[in-house]
């Protein structure tokens, strides 16, 4: 980075130049150490785990750390999937880096730069990034060790540092260090004579950092591929000797084939928008027909995948798409009338405020425990009282494992696990969840319709547009960024949610109150599997991921930023 | 939804003009409806937590007599005493190391200029996506580590439950968005002064940026007070065990005892009560502040 500073001032007076390099350097300095603490902290205990986490995922490792397993932790969660999504990542990689690159050559094409030569220094850097990572992977569980060592000796600051020097001058760990110093080294400096002597351009920095990127990315998707194809080799080798049938290929290529065609459909729909009618039917027609056929693949398909993974952790992943499907359009249609009828000219608007936020800063393990009271299966319980005066019967609650619809449909009907929609016992948290964030989203729905100007809403009422027509051509659209902020928060936040869901869980739901989270906790905290349980989290973390993005993509394509 | 919405809307925007007010009654009624459905579990407590264990179990609504003594009795049997004293200086470390640590990176950020910027800030608000799942076993491993290998425990001690959260994204966000937004022109008379970025920050910066730091004290507290799942695995013992996990621990412990369990509940709800109606607008307004700009 310094390098690039150098060039861009100019050298009227000698002291003037060296003053304010100097006043620089002081400036970034000080930023350096103002932002050293906070960094450290964020790094530890935020940053680090997620590279932790990965490294933790790939062990057995039960209280102590065990010996390498490779995905087998993410092959016991999700079966075969895991390989699907593996190879999944590797094209996902290489097509980001196909992206930047055709992003690189659009730049040199407009500047009419010569960028290439800057992939020799870019190759070199990523190399030495990657084999730092293997130095990091090398000196990581000797440092782990040495909570081992130090257990029933005397803790001293002098054994402490004898054991971080042990750790440190493993001869691997030495060897991975200096040759990542040694290739780091040498990509700076190619890069500093490129910079010099061969390419003289102002975006010489930006070319330099998206091609380190590229070659990260290609090698990351490399080492990926090589994993999981080595994997799957093993796996096939396993099953032969032991006379098994195995259909690891056969399975990477229908899924894949069936989203392949979700995806198609998809395009092939949007992209009938921009054609005239005649066409744009038979698009549309051809997209329906593509998409039945991809989802029939992969109903065909993934069912057997899912039955095959472990069936603890598919439950609590379709508790969560319940609790969040079942959370989210109430809670943000509440909270949007709440505020729309606040912000009109009424009595006492604060004191409305304040108590709708009432919930949202309650303790939760407190407010959970009320709901527990609440709703609780004795038939004595408020809520069974309440609906005893409407001359129903009581029911469980919290205790209830059975499907809402089910019940609805009566025993009369046996419907299959998925349509028997959540428990009543998930429908009482998704009350709570509803109960505690109206508050919070109405309040930032008020803020949102506050920054409306008022002055559409006056022309439109001369322009004769009714209360409807207003709210859907001006509140609307330019409430879309908080509402998908809302979304995006609320939607997150269901996949995140544990405390109150722990509080609300009772052995008699079965687990069908248990979301993600809180069965990663079990595996966690009464399982004692840390491995295992890091694979679940990182999938969680997939997930979220994926979730983001798509949310970003609708956004994108719907909301209006004014 | 979006049907029912705009009916209201419209039923309260045409009935201005006219005599009777069918709308504006509609729009009270669902408004002070919303406030029966919020409150009334409150109540619910506070009148639960003053029965005896016979009026808890059956059918009553309140209390024949306010049984006061079911608070003492809960809080001798739960320990809250020492979930008490725990959670003050829990949150009282938190707290003051937010506000040093992420005043020091807010400003950084707002003011200096410095390589990799952009990258640092990208890195650090990517943390905010990170479920804390995730982040349980990583940090659990390094806190048992750091305890084995450090002059004091970290498990079942304060450091565990404190110094992961002493710098926090959100806060770093928030003050950011804050420090941007001071006229440079104080900064240049600043410099004509003589003062440097310490003195600046100390001397200008913080006093007029009193808002946003009590929005930070607020949800640093809110924050350390509600926590259940870390403080859960970092402490096996009351010891240093937080509020809300000593609540949990209680419940637990409690069974059916539904008035004792009411009477804990009204004590961990208290404190952050109070702190809401004292700061109720300071609230509001960061919560709006942060949702509006993240």
């Amino acid at each position: 980075m310094a390098i690039v500073h150098q060039r861009t001032t100019p050298t009227p007076r000698p002291s003037m130049f060296t003053g304010r390099r100097w006043r620089r350097l002081k400036e970034a300095l000080t930023a350096y150490f103002f932002l050293l603490p906070a960094f450290l902290i964020i790094g530890v205990f935020g940053l680090f785990p997620i590279g932790f986490a990965a490294y933790v995922s790939l062990h057995r490792w039960r209280i102590v750390p065990g010996r390498y397993r490779g995905l087998a932790n993410y092959v016991k969660a999700i079966d075969n999937l895991a390989y699907v999504v593996a190879f999944w990542l590797v094209v996902i990689f290489l097509v980001l880096a196909i992206r930047a690159l055709l992003q690189a050559r659009r730049t040199a094409r407009e500047h009419e730069d010569r960028p290439w030569l800057w992939m020799v220094p870019a190759v070199v850097t990523a190399g030495g990034l990657v084999q730092f990572v293997r130095f990091c992977v090398y000196l990581l569980p000797e440092v782990l060790d040495i909570g081992q060592k130090v257990k029933g000796l005397e803790r001293t600051r002098e054994l402490f540092l004898r054991l971080l020097g042990e750790a440190w001058g493993a001869p691997t760990v030495q060897w991975a260090l200096r040759l990542s110093l040694l290739i780091l080294a040498l990509g700076l400096g190619l890069a500093f004579v490129v910079h010099r002597f061969l390419t003289h351009s102002p975006r010489n920095a930006t070319y330099y950092t998206s091609f380190v990127l590229i070659f990260l990315l290609v090698g990351g998707g490399l080492i990926l591929g090589w994993l999981t194809w080595t994997e799957i080799q093993a796996a096939y080798a396993e099953a032969l000797a032991e006379g098994e049938q195995l259909e690891i290929w056969s399975q990477v290529v229908t899924i894949s084939a069936g989203f392949v065609l979700l995806l198609i459909a998809w395009w092939v729909w949007h992209s009938a928008s921009h054609r005239p009618t005649m066409a744009a039917t038979l698009l549309r027609l051809g997209a329906a027909a593509v998409l039945m056929v991809g989802a029939w693949v992969l109903i065909g398909e993934l069912p057997r995948v899912i039955s095959a993974g472990d069936e603890n952790w598919w439950k609590s992943l379709q508790v969560t798409v319940y609790y969040s499907a079942g959370t989210v359009p109430f809670q943000l249609g509440i909270s949007l009338i709440l505020a729309i009828l606040l912000f009109q000219n009424i009595r006492a608007k604060g004191f409305f405020r304040v108590v709708y936020f009432l919930p949202y800063i309650t303790p939760p393990v407190a407010a959970a425990a009320i709901f527990r009271v609440l709703f609780s299966g004795r038939p004595n319980a408020p809520i069974n009282n309440l609906i005893g005066l409407l001359g129903a019967e009581p029911l469980l609650w919290l205790d209830e494992p059975d499907g809402i619809f089910q019940m609805i449909a009566g025993s009369g009907v046996t419907l299959p696990g998925w349509a028997a929609g959540p428990s009543l016992a998930l429908a009482v948290i998704i009350i709570y969840n509803v109960w505690t964030y109206v508050g919070y989203d109405t309040v930032i729905f008020l803020a949102g319709l506050g920054s409306i100007p008022g002055e559409l809403y006056e022309a439109a009422q001369i322009d004769g547009a009714g209360g409807g027509a207003q709210f859907r051509h001006i509140t609307l659209p330019l409430l879309s960024p908080t509402i998908y902020f809302l979304t995006l928060m609320a939607v997150i936040g269901t996949f995140k949610a544990f405390n109150h869901v722990w509080v609300l869980r009772s052995g008699a739901a079965l687990g069908t109150t248990d979301t993600a989270s809180v069965a990663i906790f079990q595996e966690f905290f009464r399982n004692t599997r840390y491995g295992y349980a890091s694979s679940l989290a990182i999938v969680l973390l997939g997930l979220v991921l994926v979730l983001t993005v798509i949310n970003n993509r609708i956004a994108q394509e719907r909301v209006f930023y004014g | 939804m979006a049907s029912n919405v705009s009916a209201t809307y419209r039923a309260t925007a045409s009935s201005k003009s006219r005599g009777i007010d069918i709308g504006r009654v509609l729009t009270y009624v669902i408004l002070l409806a919303g406030v029966v459905v919020v409150v009334v579990p409150f109540l619910w407590m506070v009148s639960t937590s003053l029965m005896t264990l016979g009026e808890a179990t059956g059918r009553a609504i309140l209390p024949r007599a306010p049984q006061w003594d079911n608070y003492v009795q809960a809080w001798e049997d739960a320990k809250f005493s020492e979930y008490f004293v725990n959670s003050v200086i829990v949150t009282a470390i938190t707290v003051g190391g937010q506000l040093v640590f992420c005043t020091l990176a807010a400003y950084a950020f707002a003011r200096m200029e410095f390589p990799a910027k952009n990258l640092l800030f990208t890195l650090l608000l990517s943390t905010l996506m990170l479920p804390d799942a995730l982040r349980w076993i990583p940090n659990f491993i390094t806190v048992t580590w750091l305890g084995r290998i450090g002059p004091i425990a970290w498990v079942n001690n304060w450091p565990a439950l404190t110094v992961p959260f002493m710098a926090s994204a959100i806060s770093i966000f928030l003050l950011r968005q804050f420090f941007a937004q001071i006229p440079h022109e104080l900064w240049d008379s600043a410099q004509i002064d003589g003062a440097g970025h310490v003195r600046y920050l100390l001397q200008v910066v913080l006093p007029i940026s009193r808002a946003p730091l009590m929005t930070i004290v607020i949800f640093g507290f809110i924050g350390a007070w509600n926590a259940l799942a870390w403080p859960m695995l970092v402490t096996n013992t009351p010891e240093w065990r937080p509020i809300s996990a000593g609540l949990m621990a209680f419940l637990d412990e409690a069974g059916a005892h539904f008035h004792l369990q009411m009477a804990g509940s009204v004590i961990t709800i208290l404190p952050i009560l109070i702190l809401y109606f004292v700061t109720q607008k300071q609230f509001t307004e960061g919560i709006a502040y942060t949702g509006l700009k993240g």
